[in-house]
Protein backbone atom coordinates (compact mmCIF):
# COMPACT_ATOMS: atom_id res chain seq x y z
CA UNK A 1 0.00 0.00 0.00
CA UNK A 2 2.86 2.39 0.91
CA UNK A 3 5.02 1.43 -2.68
CA UNK A 4 1.39 2.27 -4.33
CA UNK A 5 1.38 5.61 -3.19
CA UNK A 6 4.71 6.36 -3.21
CA UNK A 7 4.52 5.24 -6.96
CA UNK A 8 1.46 7.40 -7.42
CA UNK A 9 3.46 10.47 -5.67
CA UNK A 10 6.52 10.41 -7.85
CA UNK A 11 4.17 9.47 -11.00
CA UNK A 12 2.51 13.03 -10.05
CA UNK A 13 5.64 14.22 -9.51
CA UNK A 14 7.21 13.48 -13.53
CA UNK A 15 3.59 14.21 -14.64
CA UNK A 16 3.82 18.19 -12.91
CA UNK A 17 7.34 18.48 -14.15
CA UNK A 18 6.08 17.79 -17.78
CA UNK A 19 3.82 20.27 -17.54
CA UNK A 20 6.25 22.90 -16.65
CA UNK A 21 9.12 21.61 -19.02
CA UNK A 22 6.48 22.41 -21.54
CA UNK A 23 5.67 25.32 -19.99
CA UNK A 24 9.63 26.91 -20.24
CA UNK A 25 9.10 25.12 -24.23
CA UNK A 26 6.36 27.53 -25.05
CA UNK A 27 8.15 30.46 -22.96
CA UNK A 28 11.41 29.39 -25.22
CA UNK A 29 9.35 29.17 -28.36
CA UNK A 30 7.88 33.07 -27.99
CA UNK A 31 11.73 33.65 -29.47
CA UNK A 32 11.41 31.42 -32.65
CA UNK A 33 11.83 32.83 -35.04
CA UNK A 34 14.36 35.27 -32.68
CA UNK A 35 12.95 38.37 -32.49
CA UNK A 36 13.89 40.96 -29.89
CA UNK A 37 10.68 43.37 -29.39
CA UNK A 38 8.24 40.29 -27.33
CA UNK A 39 8.36 38.78 -24.15
CA UNK A 40 10.91 39.54 -21.81
CA UNK A 41 12.86 41.37 -24.50
CA UNK A 42 10.28 44.13 -24.81
CA UNK A 43 11.74 44.96 -21.54
CA UNK A 44 15.33 45.10 -21.92
CA UNK A 45 15.70 47.14 -24.82
CA UNK A 46 18.50 49.28 -23.35
CA UNK A 47 20.72 46.19 -23.33
CA UNK A 48 18.98 44.78 -26.40
CA UNK A 49 21.40 46.52 -28.67
CA UNK A 50 24.55 44.58 -26.95
CA UNK A 51 25.59 41.75 -29.48
CA UNK A 52 26.80 39.74 -26.40
CA UNK A 53 23.86 40.40 -24.40
CA UNK A 54 21.66 38.72 -27.49
CA UNK A 55 23.93 36.12 -27.81
CA UNK A 56 23.73 35.17 -24.23
CA UNK A 57 20.53 35.23 -24.52
CA UNK A 58 19.97 33.41 -27.07
CA UNK A 59 22.27 30.98 -25.65
CA UNK A 60 20.14 30.57 -22.32
CA UNK A 61 17.17 30.60 -24.08
CA UNK A 62 17.97 27.34 -26.95
CA UNK A 63 20.31 25.37 -24.81
CA UNK A 64 18.69 25.44 -21.65
CA UNK A 65 15.85 23.25 -22.37
CA UNK A 66 18.47 20.86 -23.33
CA UNK A 67 18.96 20.63 -19.20
CA UNK A 68 15.48 19.64 -19.19
CA UNK A 69 15.22 15.79 -20.20
CA UNK A 70 17.94 14.82 -17.51
CA UNK A 71 14.96 15.62 -14.83
CA UNK A 72 12.69 12.37 -16.09
CA UNK A 73 15.34 10.18 -16.38
CA UNK A 74 18.23 10.77 -13.94
CA UNK A 75 17.04 10.29 -10.73
CA UNK A 76 15.10 7.07 -11.71
CA UNK A 77 16.82 4.49 -10.23
CA UNK A 78 15.62 2.05 -13.02
CA UNK A 79 17.07 3.31 -15.83
CA UNK A 80 20.68 4.13 -13.65
CA UNK A 81 20.47 0.15 -13.24
CA UNK A 82 19.26 -0.85 -16.45
CA UNK A 83 20.24 1.85 -19.23
CA UNK A 84 23.12 3.13 -17.40
CA UNK A 85 24.20 4.08 -21.38
CA UNK A 86 21.31 6.30 -21.65
CA UNK A 87 22.28 7.81 -17.77
CA UNK A 88 25.67 8.46 -19.11
CA UNK A 89 24.04 10.24 -22.72
CA UNK A 90 21.85 12.09 -20.58
CA UNK A 91 23.84 13.18 -17.97
CA UNK A 92 27.10 14.36 -20.67
CA UNK A 93 24.36 16.71 -22.82
CA UNK A 94 23.17 17.62 -18.95
CA UNK A 95 26.86 18.51 -17.64
CA UNK A 96 27.80 20.59 -21.07
CA UNK A 97 24.91 22.23 -21.77
CA UNK A 98 25.47 23.61 -18.41
CA UNK A 99 28.98 23.93 -18.19
CA UNK A 100 29.27 25.25 -21.93
CA UNK A 101 26.16 27.03 -22.42
CA UNK A 102 23.66 27.52 -20.00
CA UNK A 103 25.50 28.63 -17.11
CA UNK A 104 27.77 31.13 -18.29
CA UNK A 105 25.08 32.53 -20.57
CA UNK A 106 23.09 32.77 -16.99
CA UNK A 107 26.01 34.46 -16.00
CA UNK A 108 26.23 37.07 -18.19
CA UNK A 109 23.02 37.81 -18.51
CA UNK A 110 23.13 38.46 -14.57
CA UNK A 111 24.98 41.16 -14.71
CA UNK A 112 22.44 42.79 -16.83
CA UNK A 113 19.94 41.65 -14.68
CA UNK A 114 16.38 44.12 -14.00
CA UNK A 115 15.64 44.98 -10.45
CA UNK A 116 19.43 46.70 -10.01
CA UNK A 117 21.97 45.22 -7.97
CA UNK A 118 19.85 42.81 -5.41
CA UNK A 119 18.63 40.82 -8.61
CA UNK A 120 21.97 41.23 -10.36
CA UNK A 121 23.55 39.50 -7.53
CA UNK A 122 21.13 36.90 -7.15
CA UNK A 123 20.97 35.90 -10.83
CA UNK A 124 25.05 35.93 -10.34
CA UNK A 125 25.50 34.10 -7.89
CA UNK A 126 22.80 31.99 -8.96
CA UNK A 127 24.48 30.87 -12.10
CA UNK A 128 28.10 30.43 -10.60
CA UNK A 129 26.35 27.63 -8.17
CA UNK A 130 24.64 25.90 -10.78
CA UNK A 131 28.41 25.68 -12.46
CA UNK A 132 30.16 24.86 -9.85
CA UNK A 133 27.82 22.05 -8.22
CA UNK A 134 27.58 20.85 -11.72
CA UNK A 135 31.37 20.46 -12.18
CA UNK A 136 32.05 18.86 -8.93
CA UNK A 137 28.92 16.23 -9.78
CA UNK A 138 31.53 15.68 -13.13
CA UNK A 139 34.46 15.12 -11.19
CA UNK A 140 33.17 13.24 -8.66
CA UNK A 141 32.11 10.64 -11.04
CA UNK A 142 35.43 10.72 -12.77
CA UNK A 143 36.64 9.67 -9.23
CA UNK A 144 34.04 6.84 -8.83
CA UNK A 145 32.96 8.68 -5.95
CA UNK A 146 29.00 7.68 -6.18
CA UNK A 147 27.36 9.50 -3.10
CA UNK A 148 29.09 12.72 -3.52
CA UNK A 149 28.50 12.56 -7.78
CA UNK A 150 24.49 11.94 -6.70
CA UNK A 151 24.84 14.69 -3.68
CA UNK A 152 26.00 17.32 -6.29
CA UNK A 153 23.90 16.00 -9.01
CA UNK A 154 20.65 16.93 -6.34
CA UNK A 155 21.90 20.35 -5.85
CA UNK A 156 22.12 21.35 -9.25
CA UNK A 157 19.26 19.63 -10.71
CA UNK A 158 17.90 21.93 -7.92
CA UNK A 159 19.40 25.19 -9.31
CA UNK A 160 18.10 23.86 -12.69
CA UNK A 161 14.78 23.74 -11.17
CA UNK A 162 14.61 27.72 -10.08
CA UNK A 163 13.70 28.44 -13.86
CA UNK A 164 10.47 26.80 -12.70
CA UNK A 165 10.39 27.97 -9.15
CA UNK A 166 11.51 31.34 -9.71
CA UNK A 167 8.04 31.80 -12.30
CA UNK A 168 6.03 29.67 -9.83
CA UNK A 169 6.76 31.91 -7.20
CA UNK A 170 6.17 35.01 -8.76
CA UNK A 171 2.47 33.81 -10.18
CA UNK A 172 1.62 32.82 -6.86
CA UNK A 173 3.04 36.51 -5.25
CA UNK A 174 1.19 38.25 -7.72
CA UNK A 175 -1.86 36.18 -7.46
CA UNK A 176 -2.19 36.90 -3.47
CA UNK A 177 -0.51 40.25 -3.00
CA UNK A 178 -0.78 42.02 -6.49
CA UNK A 179 2.80 43.98 -6.05
CA UNK A 180 4.66 46.13 -8.03
CA UNK A 181 6.00 44.53 -10.81
CA UNK A 182 9.65 44.67 -9.82
CA UNK A 183 9.23 44.38 -6.35
CA UNK A 184 8.45 40.76 -6.37
CA UNK A 185 11.01 40.74 -9.29
CA UNK A 186 14.11 41.21 -7.04
CA UNK A 187 12.10 38.76 -4.52
CA UNK A 188 11.85 36.11 -6.55
CA UNK A 189 15.22 36.38 -8.36
CA UNK A 190 16.48 34.90 -4.55
CA UNK A 191 13.48 33.04 -3.64
CA UNK A 192 13.51 31.37 -6.71
CA UNK A 193 16.85 29.50 -5.51
CA UNK A 194 17.37 29.28 -2.23
CA UNK A 195 14.68 27.60 -1.50
CA UNK A 196 15.00 25.19 -3.91
CA UNK A 197 19.06 24.38 -2.62
CA UNK A 198 17.99 24.39 1.02
CA UNK A 199 15.76 21.61 0.59
CA UNK A 200 17.58 19.96 -1.63
CA UNK A 201 20.25 19.97 1.35
CA UNK A 202 17.38 18.68 3.77
CA UNK A 203 16.92 15.64 0.80
CA UNK A 204 20.94 15.03 1.04
CA UNK A 205 20.88 15.06 4.56
CA UNK A 206 18.49 12.21 4.88
CA UNK A 207 19.49 10.20 2.08
CA UNK A 208 22.70 10.25 3.79
CA UNK A 209 21.54 9.34 7.18
CA UNK A 210 20.26 6.12 5.42
CA UNK B 1 -4.18 24.01 -59.94
CA UNK B 2 -1.35 25.37 -57.96
CA UNK B 3 -1.22 28.06 -61.28
CA UNK B 4 -4.54 28.99 -60.15
CA UNK B 5 -3.60 29.28 -56.28
CA UNK B 6 -1.15 31.32 -56.84
CA UNK B 7 -3.11 33.43 -59.40
CA UNK B 8 -5.56 33.63 -56.37
CA UNK B 9 -3.14 34.91 -54.15
CA UNK B 10 -1.11 37.20 -56.30
CA UNK B 11 -4.55 38.97 -56.78
CA UNK B 12 -5.44 38.93 -53.89
CA UNK B 13 -2.42 40.62 -52.78
CA UNK B 14 -2.60 43.24 -55.44
CA UNK B 15 -6.06 43.66 -54.05
CA UNK B 16 -5.00 44.78 -51.10
CA UNK B 17 -2.26 47.07 -52.46
CA UNK B 18 -5.06 49.16 -53.83
CA UNK B 19 -7.24 48.67 -50.73
CA UNK B 20 -4.64 49.95 -48.47
CA UNK B 21 -3.64 53.23 -51.18
CA UNK B 22 -7.55 53.71 -50.73
CA UNK B 23 -7.58 53.90 -47.60
CA UNK B 24 -4.29 56.00 -47.07
CA UNK B 25 -6.22 58.79 -49.61
CA UNK B 26 -9.22 58.56 -47.74
CA UNK B 27 -6.94 59.41 -44.79
CA UNK B 28 -5.40 62.30 -46.45
CA UNK B 29 -9.09 63.51 -47.36
CA UNK B 30 -9.98 63.36 -43.72
CA UNK B 31 -6.40 65.73 -43.35
CA UNK B 32 -7.48 68.12 -45.70
CA UNK B 33 -10.79 68.37 -44.42
CA UNK B 34 -9.06 68.82 -41.01
CA UNK B 35 -7.01 71.24 -42.26
CA UNK B 36 -9.59 73.04 -43.53
CA UNK B 37 -11.31 72.93 -40.60
CA UNK B 38 -8.50 74.50 -38.36
CA UNK B 39 -8.51 77.76 -40.64
CA UNK B 40 -12.85 78.90 -39.98
CA UNK B 41 -13.50 82.48 -40.06
CA UNK B 42 -13.88 82.31 -36.84
CA UNK B 43 -13.42 79.62 -33.96
CA UNK B 44 -14.89 79.67 -30.24
CA UNK B 45 -14.49 76.77 -28.44
CA UNK B 46 -17.25 75.72 -25.86
CA UNK B 47 -15.85 72.66 -23.21
CA UNK B 48 -17.88 71.14 -21.19
CA UNK B 49 -19.84 67.82 -19.36
CA UNK B 50 -22.87 66.51 -21.75
CA UNK B 51 -25.44 65.28 -19.75
CA UNK B 52 -27.71 62.54 -19.84
CA UNK B 53 -31.21 63.85 -19.40
CA UNK B 54 -33.31 61.46 -20.99
CA UNK B 55 -32.14 57.42 -20.55
CA UNK B 56 -33.96 54.82 -22.10
CA UNK B 57 -31.87 52.14 -21.42
CA UNK B 58 -30.16 51.89 -17.98
CA UNK B 59 -29.08 48.53 -18.50
CA UNK B 60 -26.66 48.83 -20.94
CA UNK B 61 -25.03 51.24 -18.74
CA UNK B 62 -24.34 54.29 -21.11
CA UNK B 63 -22.17 57.17 -20.43
CA UNK B 64 -24.08 59.28 -18.19
CA UNK B 65 -21.86 62.45 -18.79
CA UNK B 66 -18.84 63.10 -21.57
CA UNK B 67 -16.44 66.12 -22.08
CA UNK B 68 -17.92 67.70 -25.10
CA UNK B 69 -16.39 70.41 -27.05
CA UNK B 70 -18.99 72.51 -29.17
CA UNK B 71 -17.02 74.80 -31.82
CA UNK B 72 -18.26 77.57 -33.84
CA UNK B 73 -16.83 78.32 -36.98
CA UNK B 74 -19.08 80.74 -38.72
CA UNK B 75 -21.92 83.15 -37.12
CA UNK B 76 -23.12 85.74 -39.56
CA UNK B 77 -26.59 86.90 -41.45
CA UNK B 78 -28.43 84.29 -39.32
CA UNK B 79 -26.84 81.61 -40.30
CA UNK B 80 -24.37 79.28 -37.82
CA UNK B 81 -21.90 76.42 -38.64
CA UNK B 82 -19.83 74.47 -36.43
CA UNK B 83 -18.96 71.04 -34.89
CA UNK B 84 -18.84 69.30 -31.75
CA UNK B 85 -16.10 66.84 -30.29
CA UNK B 86 -16.97 64.77 -28.03
CA UNK B 87 -15.72 60.87 -26.77
CA UNK B 88 -13.42 60.76 -30.33
CA UNK B 89 -16.05 61.86 -32.68
CA UNK B 90 -16.56 64.89 -34.83
CA UNK B 91 -19.23 65.77 -36.15
CA UNK B 92 -20.58 69.04 -37.68
CA UNK B 93 -23.74 71.21 -37.31
CA UNK B 94 -25.65 73.68 -39.29
CA UNK B 95 -28.60 76.04 -38.62
CA UNK B 96 -29.85 79.52 -37.28
CA UNK B 97 -29.82 82.10 -34.47
CA UNK B 98 -32.00 84.91 -33.33
CA UNK B 99 -30.29 87.40 -31.47
CA UNK B 100 -32.23 87.81 -27.69
CA UNK B 101 -30.93 89.96 -25.32
CA UNK B 102 -27.61 90.32 -26.69
CA UNK B 103 -27.59 86.27 -26.67
CA UNK B 104 -28.07 84.14 -29.84
CA UNK B 105 -30.47 81.67 -29.39
CA UNK B 106 -29.20 78.90 -31.64
CA UNK B 107 -31.24 75.97 -33.47
CA UNK B 108 -28.73 73.59 -35.38
CA UNK B 109 -28.77 70.22 -36.54
CA UNK B 110 -26.22 67.46 -37.79
CA UNK B 111 -26.24 66.17 -40.75
CA UNK B 112 -28.44 62.82 -39.82
CA UNK B 113 -25.33 60.45 -41.37
CA UNK B 114 -24.70 58.96 -38.04
CA UNK B 115 -27.17 57.22 -35.72
CA UNK B 116 -26.08 59.33 -32.70
CA UNK B 117 -27.14 62.59 -34.63
CA UNK B 118 -29.05 64.89 -33.69
CA UNK B 119 -29.90 69.01 -32.95
CA UNK B 120 -28.85 71.37 -30.81
CA UNK B 121 -30.76 74.15 -29.29
CA UNK B 122 -28.64 76.41 -27.34
CA UNK B 123 -28.08 80.03 -25.77
CA UNK B 124 -25.21 81.42 -27.20
CA UNK B 125 -23.96 84.16 -24.99
CA UNK B 126 -20.32 85.54 -26.40
CA UNK B 127 -20.15 88.42 -23.88
CA UNK B 128 -20.57 85.97 -20.66
CA UNK B 129 -18.53 83.26 -22.77
CA UNK B 130 -20.88 80.71 -22.30
CA UNK B 131 -23.29 78.27 -24.35
CA UNK B 132 -26.25 76.45 -22.60
CA UNK B 133 -28.73 74.30 -24.25
CA UNK B 134 -29.94 70.74 -24.95
CA UNK B 135 -29.47 68.53 -27.61
CA UNK B 136 -32.35 65.85 -28.90
CA UNK B 137 -31.26 62.69 -30.68
CA UNK B 138 -33.49 62.07 -34.23
CA UNK B 139 -33.12 58.47 -33.80
CA UNK B 140 -35.75 57.98 -30.23
CA UNK B 141 -34.60 54.60 -29.78
CA UNK B 142 -30.77 55.04 -28.98
CA UNK B 143 -29.98 54.61 -25.40
CA UNK B 144 -29.93 59.02 -24.46
CA UNK B 145 -31.85 60.69 -26.13
CA UNK B 146 -31.51 64.32 -24.78
CA UNK B 147 -28.81 65.52 -23.09
CA UNK B 148 -28.33 68.99 -21.25
CA UNK B 149 -24.96 71.45 -20.97
CA UNK B 150 -22.88 74.39 -19.52
CA UNK B 151 -20.15 74.86 -21.60
CA UNK B 152 -17.41 77.20 -20.98
CA UNK B 153 -15.39 79.18 -23.94
CA UNK B 154 -12.06 77.61 -23.83
CA UNK B 155 -8.79 78.54 -26.37
CA UNK B 156 -7.04 75.60 -26.61
CA UNK B 157 -3.28 75.75 -25.75
CA UNK B 158 -0.29 72.80 -25.41
CA UNK B 159 1.08 72.79 -22.32
CA UNK B 160 3.54 70.07 -21.25
CA UNK B 161 3.97 70.84 -17.59
CA UNK B 162 0.17 70.33 -16.85
CA UNK B 163 0.04 67.72 -14.22
CA UNK B 164 -2.26 64.86 -13.65
CA UNK B 165 -5.05 65.90 -10.97
CA UNK B 166 -3.96 64.04 -7.54
CA UNK B 167 -7.89 63.33 -7.11
CA UNK B 168 -6.99 60.43 -9.47
CA UNK B 169 -4.55 58.84 -6.48
CA UNK B 170 -6.82 55.40 -5.19
CA UNK B 171 -9.35 55.87 -8.24
CA UNK B 172 -10.71 52.89 -9.75
CA UNK B 173 -10.55 52.33 -13.59
CA UNK B 174 -13.52 51.97 -15.30
CA UNK B 175 -13.07 48.27 -17.11
CA UNK B 176 -15.60 47.10 -19.74
CA UNK B 177 -14.78 43.35 -19.12
CA UNK B 178 -15.51 43.50 -15.35
CA UNK B 179 -18.64 45.09 -16.00
CA UNK B 180 -20.61 42.13 -14.49
CA UNK B 181 -17.65 41.00 -12.23
CA UNK B 182 -16.91 44.22 -10.38
CA UNK B 183 -19.55 46.30 -11.07
CA UNK B 184 -17.68 47.86 -13.59
CA UNK B 185 -14.73 48.87 -11.74
CA UNK B 186 -11.01 47.13 -11.57
CA UNK B 187 -7.75 48.15 -10.81
CA UNK B 188 -6.94 51.32 -8.78
CA UNK B 189 -5.15 54.27 -9.60
CA UNK B 190 -1.67 54.74 -7.55
CA UNK B 191 0.24 57.81 -7.00
CA UNK B 192 3.22 56.41 -9.07
CA UNK B 193 1.06 58.73 -11.46
CA UNK B 194 2.10 61.52 -9.83
CA UNK B 195 6.13 60.95 -9.86
CA UNK B 196 6.53 61.38 -13.48
CA UNK B 197 5.19 63.77 -16.61
CA UNK B 198 6.09 61.87 -19.59
CA UNK B 199 5.88 65.02 -21.63
CA UNK B 200 8.30 66.97 -19.55
CA UNK B 201 12.05 64.84 -19.48
CA UNK B 202 12.59 61.57 -21.00
CA UNK B 203 11.60 58.60 -18.55
CA UNK B 204 14.55 55.82 -17.79
CA UNK B 205 14.07 52.45 -17.32
CA UNK B 206 13.95 53.00 -13.26
CA UNK B 207 11.26 55.04 -13.43
CA UNK B 208 8.37 53.17 -14.86
CA UNK B 209 9.58 49.09 -14.56
CA UNK B 210 7.99 49.24 -10.85
CA UNK B 211 4.48 50.58 -12.00
CA UNK B 212 1.15 48.79 -12.43
CA UNK B 213 -0.10 48.91 -15.79
CA UNK B 214 -2.79 50.69 -14.62
CA UNK B 215 -0.35 53.23 -14.17
CA UNK B 216 1.64 53.26 -17.24
CA UNK B 217 -1.47 53.79 -19.01
CA UNK B 218 -2.72 56.65 -17.33
CA UNK B 219 0.95 58.14 -18.01
CA UNK B 220 0.59 57.18 -21.74
CA UNK B 221 -2.91 58.73 -22.07
CA UNK B 222 -1.90 61.62 -20.04
CA UNK B 223 0.60 62.72 -23.06
CA UNK B 224 -2.70 62.38 -25.46
CA UNK B 225 -4.79 64.71 -23.22
CA UNK B 226 -2.09 67.60 -23.08
CA UNK B 227 -2.82 67.94 -26.59
CA UNK B 228 -6.65 67.45 -26.60
CA UNK B 229 -6.68 64.17 -28.26
CA UNK B 230 -10.85 62.56 -28.13
CA UNK B 231 -10.57 59.92 -26.52
CA UNK B 232 -12.65 56.96 -27.92
CA UNK B 233 -11.34 54.11 -24.95
CA UNK B 234 -14.07 54.87 -22.31
CA UNK B 235 -11.64 53.68 -19.47
CA UNK B 236 -9.30 57.08 -20.33
CA UNK B 237 -12.04 59.23 -21.28
CA UNK B 238 -13.92 58.79 -17.72
CA UNK B 239 -10.75 59.76 -16.29
CA UNK B 240 -9.81 62.97 -18.07
CA UNK B 241 -13.18 64.23 -18.91
CA UNK B 242 -14.84 64.05 -15.11
CA UNK B 243 -11.32 64.91 -13.28
CA UNK B 244 -8.54 66.68 -15.41
CA UNK B 245 -10.00 70.48 -15.32
CA UNK B 246 -7.68 71.49 -18.07
CA UNK B 247 -8.03 68.65 -20.17
CA UNK B 248 -10.02 69.89 -23.61
CA UNK B 249 -10.90 67.90 -26.23
CA UNK B 250 -9.96 69.60 -29.84
CA UNK B 251 -8.78 66.80 -32.19
CA UNK B 252 -9.16 63.07 -33.17
CA UNK B 253 -5.69 62.47 -34.22
CA UNK B 254 -2.58 64.30 -32.12
CA UNK B 255 0.28 61.62 -33.80
CA UNK B 256 1.69 65.07 -35.42
CA UNK B 257 1.76 67.17 -32.33
CA UNK B 258 3.81 64.47 -30.40
CA UNK B 259 7.05 66.10 -29.22
CA UNK B 260 10.34 63.48 -29.72
CA UNK B 261 10.61 63.36 -25.61
CA UNK B 262 6.85 61.98 -25.72
CA UNK B 263 7.31 59.52 -28.47
CA UNK B 264 10.28 58.15 -27.10
CA UNK B 265 7.74 57.96 -23.76
CA UNK B 266 5.15 56.12 -25.17
CA UNK B 267 7.17 53.73 -26.87
CA UNK B 268 8.73 52.64 -23.34
CA UNK B 269 5.25 52.98 -20.95
CA UNK B 270 3.58 50.58 -24.01
CA UNK B 271 6.01 47.94 -24.14
CA UNK B 272 5.95 48.09 -20.38
CA UNK B 273 2.09 47.72 -21.09
CA UNK B 274 2.45 45.15 -23.19
CA UNK B 275 5.02 43.41 -20.77
CA UNK B 276 2.41 43.39 -17.77
CA UNK B 277 -0.45 43.04 -19.77
CA UNK B 278 0.70 39.16 -20.85
CA UNK B 279 3.19 38.60 -18.29
CA UNK B 280 2.40 40.07 -15.10
CA UNK B 281 0.11 37.83 -13.44
CA UNK B 282 1.39 34.63 -16.11
CA UNK B 283 4.25 32.05 -15.62
CA UNK B 284 7.10 33.71 -16.85
CA UNK B 285 8.57 36.84 -16.45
Amino acid sequence: MQILIKTIGIGLLYLLYAYFCWLLVQIAWQYVPFQTNVAFLQIKQDVVPLWHYRMAFVVHVYATLLVLPAGFVQFNGYVRKNFTQIHRYVGWVYILVILGFASPSGFWMGIYANGGLSSQIAFCILALLWFYTTLQALLKIKNNDFSSHRNFMIRSFALTLSAITLRLWKTIFVYLFHPHPMDVYRLVAWLGWVLNIVLAEIIIFKLTKK
Amino acid sequence: MKTLTFVAALSSMLFACTEEKQNNKSANEIQSVKTEMAKPEMLKSYIGSFEAEVVNNHAKSPTYANKINVSVTSLKDGKITGYSLIAGNQQTFEGTYTVNAGKFDVKAKEPGTDKHDGRFEFSLDTIGKKVIGKWYSFDTTIDVTVRTYTLDEKTFSYDANLPLPEILVGMPFYDPKLEEAEGGRGEGITKDVLKVNPSVAQLSKAQVENMYKGDLEVLRNSIYARHGYSFRNRKMRYLFDNYADWYMPVSLNVENELTEIEKKNIDLLKRYENHADKYYDEFGR
